[in-house]
């Protein structure tokens, strides 16, 4: 057993970890309860090492209804990487902030924010614009936001554009006959 | 302050001279990286115009606009580009499936006028068209699947021993992931003779809604069991998935389509048509082209009577094609819907010996016939009237019969098409040692590839360059057959070259059978004498208008003695557009007499 399983085996004494992945002698996954999340990082954080968010991001598993966060640490002494997964509803998504932990951890708070609509209460300017200024729609990260519904109502198209269904178009130049169909 | 702020200017200054890290002003060049994404470039000769790019920009920056000739395979629009709405992710790159489209790595334009950045790639001048920089589709990485759902087949060792079909079919999963494949650009519904809507099938498919692909089918064609085995299929040969690799598999997922609904539930999902207008039409000749004219005409309310010189209905789909290629029970199903629809099919009855033509063209308010090719072409040799020289017609003709044809233990098959292939395999499956000698090269045969790879697999012996030159009576075979090599003389460019018989070469082969399979003709002397001078013929054609309609403007015709491409789709095709056209005349021309 490596040194990380050997962690990991202390930390189920106290958490309820759905699952561990040790993907090489660098990097390891561990699957937290939402609840549960924040006291681990920094219970990882001030016990073992784990003193750098590296970063913070989500992916939105829509058939799954949740959003699956991930918070990767880094140890500089052991020089290893563990990456915390929690899973949370994707309806009214919200999530115990990070920030007093690592003040750096807001301004990821307030991208999430943006991009998938994850509110974290008490996250200084969780609700101020990140990159999209003005931006009234759906959040974009979320994979139900239709990219090219948006694009069409938001943008207008140049005036004097015109295209050509390929289908249409060769029938009219190879076939236009009626009689070949009906 | 302390002494290290009063000391700090001068350690700076001591750097004065040392290189920059920082870009000196004014900036001169600024390239992007190799891999940069910028403006667009495309091939104008590898692009098809398929509009793949427009449908996935999810931007929609991409226009599709006339550039070159409409060819097929080929729409002859390419896309527009407008940098307004352009957000460079680089999908359109990553999907076209010709890969004619990259982006250069050019980034900077500046202009006062927005127009300019509306632009053809490829088409309008651009210094940066020839860029071998910036982004291409990584390689490794795809959209697009380049290879079929491969499709369960007898191996040819069990397919060469029955009549059993070879190809088994697709089952749902199968068929399901060969749709996904698709990527509904339409190019192919031109070059269908009777131009289907295959993407509308395909997607059918992929919905897993049945009765909805089986009224597209029926739309174009009313004879897809049939054709979904043996349609020649002229779509694949220009799908744009055919760039990445092999087509969609088109004609095997119409196939599927109608493998998976019974005939007997086919009225719940089909239009039953008009109610009956009173007026009869003759067809002649039970092929694809009448039972296609027959099943329009009957759709439209006309009383459609087909008289057919053969036991049972389907002409050269039943009696022609083998069983291994199309089992007879497929055509039943084919035809089985449109006699139960009212069409009236009357058996060996031939028009011109049993009823003469005038009758009928009295009799009726429009006569549409389609007889197909039923003269084989004699090879004009000396000894070709020996026993055991048989047409391929007449060979198959007698398998389908339940005959078993007299062949002997060895077989040369003369000729390259698909009767000829398919002459040879059945007698392959009597037990046969065949060859087969063809004139040209093997590129130049007109049978299906498939049909050629799978005559070879089944042991057939393929003999290319071959020319008869006489028969004789064998002494321990039925036959000898002497044949001289060919050699292929140019006929300048663009023409195929011509097989020329190398003087003095001279092989010989002992065999039982000799089966011609180089052609055949119409036989057109059903129609009276005052309706031939009517009619005009051209090089073994009748001549027809756009709804085939002949000279006669009562009767139309279609289908091998109508159309060049003498397959049964061009058939279907043909007997669809008349049916219009009959209708066309009868509604709207006859009052004018
Ligand atoms: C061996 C063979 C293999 C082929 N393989 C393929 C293939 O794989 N794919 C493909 O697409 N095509 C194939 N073809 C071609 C295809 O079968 C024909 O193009 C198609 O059947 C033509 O249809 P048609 O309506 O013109 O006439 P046909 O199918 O030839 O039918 C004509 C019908 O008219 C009847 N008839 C003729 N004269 C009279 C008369 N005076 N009175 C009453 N009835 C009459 C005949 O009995 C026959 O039933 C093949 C042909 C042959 C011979
Ligand atoms: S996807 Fe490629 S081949 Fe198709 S129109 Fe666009 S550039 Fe041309
Ligand atoms: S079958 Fe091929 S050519 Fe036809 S629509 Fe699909 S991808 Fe395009």
């Amino acid at each position: 057993m490596n040194i990380i399983e050997d962690k990991f085996s202390v930390w189920q004494k106290r958490f309820s970890l759905s699952g561990f992945e040790n993907k090489s002698s660098e990097l390891a996954f561990v699957q937290v309860p939402a609840d549960q999340t924040v006291a681990f990082i920094t219970t990882v954080r001030d016990l073992d090492g784990y003193k750098h968010l590296v970063f913070f991001t989500a992916v939105d598993l829509l058939e799954d209804g949740v959003f699956r966060l991930t918070y990767m640490l880094h140890n500089y002494t052991t020089k290893h990487d563990l990456g915390i997964q929690t899973d949370i509803s994707r309806d009214s998504a919200s999530m115990e902030s990070i920030h007093h932990l690592w003040p750096h951890g807001a301004t990821y708070q307030r991208e999430l924010k943006e991009m998938f609509g994850i509110d974290f209460p008490g996250s200084p300017g969780v609700n101020e614009s990140f990159v999209l200024e003005g931006w009234f729609a759906m959040p974009p990260m979320r994979r139900d936001f239709d990219t090219k519904e948006y694009s069409e109502a938001t943008f207008f198209p140049r005036p004097g554009r015109k295209t050509f269904d390929t289908q249409e178009y060769m029938k009219e130049q190879l076939y236009p006959s009626e009689a070949e169909t009906w | 302050m302390s002494l290290k702020d009063i000391i700090a200017p001068f350690s700076v200054w001591k750097r004065a001279f040392e290189k920059p890290y920082t870009t000196k002003k004014p900036l001169d060049e600024r390239p992007g990286a190799a891999r940069y994404r910028g403006f667009h470039i495309n091939d104008m000769n590898k692009c098809i115009g398929c509009g793949t790019c427009e449908e996935i920009c999810q931007n929609a920056a991409i226009d599709l606009v006339p550039v070159s000739k409409t060819v097929h395979g080929d729409s002859g629009l390419r896309p527009k580009i407008d940098y307004g709405r352009c957000c460079w992710c680089a999908l359109c790159v990553d999907i076209c499936p010709t890969s004619s489209l990259g982006m250069s790595n050019e980034y900077i334009w500046i202009d006062s006028d927005p127009e300019v950045f509306r632009f053809i790639p490829g088409h309008d001048d651009k210094p940066w068209n020839n860029s071998e920089l910036g982004y291409r589709r990584a390689e490794g990485y795809d959209l697009l699947e380049g290879q079929r759902v491969a499709m369960p087949m007898l191996s040819f060792e069990e397919s060469k021993k029955s009549f059993v079909e070879m190809v088994q079919g697709y089952s749902a999963e199968q068929a399901r992931l060969e749709a996904d494949r698709c990527i509904a650009c339409g190019i192919c519904v031109a070059t269908c003779p009777a131009h289907m809507q295959v993407p509308e099938y395909i997607k059918a498919i992929r919905d897993d809604d049945m009765g909805e692909g089986l009224k597209i089918v029926y739309n174009a064609n009313p004879l897809p069991a049939s054709c979904g085995r043996v349609c020649s299929h002229a779509c694949e040969y220009v799908c744009a998935v055919k760039h990445k690799g092999e087509a969609l598999s088109i004609r095997w997922l119409k196939r599927y389509i109608i493998d998976q609904i019974y005939l007997g539930d086919y009225q719940k999902v089909l239009d039953e048509g008009e109610p009956g207008n009173g007026k009869k039409i003759a067809v002649i000749g039970s092929g694809p082209g009448g039972l296609s004219a027959a099943y329009y005409l009957s759709l439209l309310g006309y009383a459609v009577t087909i008289y057919d010189a053969n036991d049972k209905a389907g002409g050269m789909l039943r009696y022609g094609i083998p069983e291994y290629r199309l089992p007879y029970n497929q055509i039943d199903k084919d035809v089985d819907y449109i006699t139960s629809l009212g069409v009236e099919i009357i058996q060996n009855t031939k028009i011109g010996r049993d009823i003469p033509f005038s009758k009928i063209y009295d009799e009726f308010d429009s006569v549409f016939f389609s007889t197909g090719l039923t003269d084989p072409y004699g090879l004009d040799i000396s000894g070709e009237d020996l026993k055991g020289v048989i047409p391929g017609l007449e060979m198959l003709d007698e398998v389908t019969k339940g005959l078993v044809p007299d062949i002997g233990s060895s077989v040369v098959v003369v000729g390259g098409g698909n009767v000829a292939m398919d002459a040879a395999r059945t007698s392959k499956r009597y037990g046969a040692e065949v060859t087969i000698l063809y004139r040209r090269r093997k590129e130049d045969m007109p049978a299906d590839e498939e049909e050629i790879e799978e005559a070879q697999g089944e042991d057939c012996i393929l003999t290319t360059q071959a020319i008869p030159l006489r028969l004789e009576k064998g002494d321990k075979t039925r036959l000898k057959l002497y044949w001289g090599k060919a050699e292929m003389v140019s006929e300048g460019p663009g023409k195929r070259p011509k097989p020329v018989l190398i003087e003095g070469s001279e092989e010989l082969i002992e065999c039982d059978t000799v089966i011609t399979a180089i052609g055949q003709a119409a036989d057109y002397s059903f129609l009276s004498e005052e309706i031939t001078a009517k009619l005009s013929f051209k090089r073994g054609y009748v001549e027809v208008n756009e709804f085939y309609q002949t000279a006669d403007r009562k009767i139309f015709a279609g289908g091998d003695i109508a159309n060049p491409k003498r397959d049964a789709i061009s058939a279907i095709a043909n007997g669809h557009s008349a049916a219009k056209g009959i209708d066309i005349y009868l509604t709207n021309f006859r009052k004018l007499n």
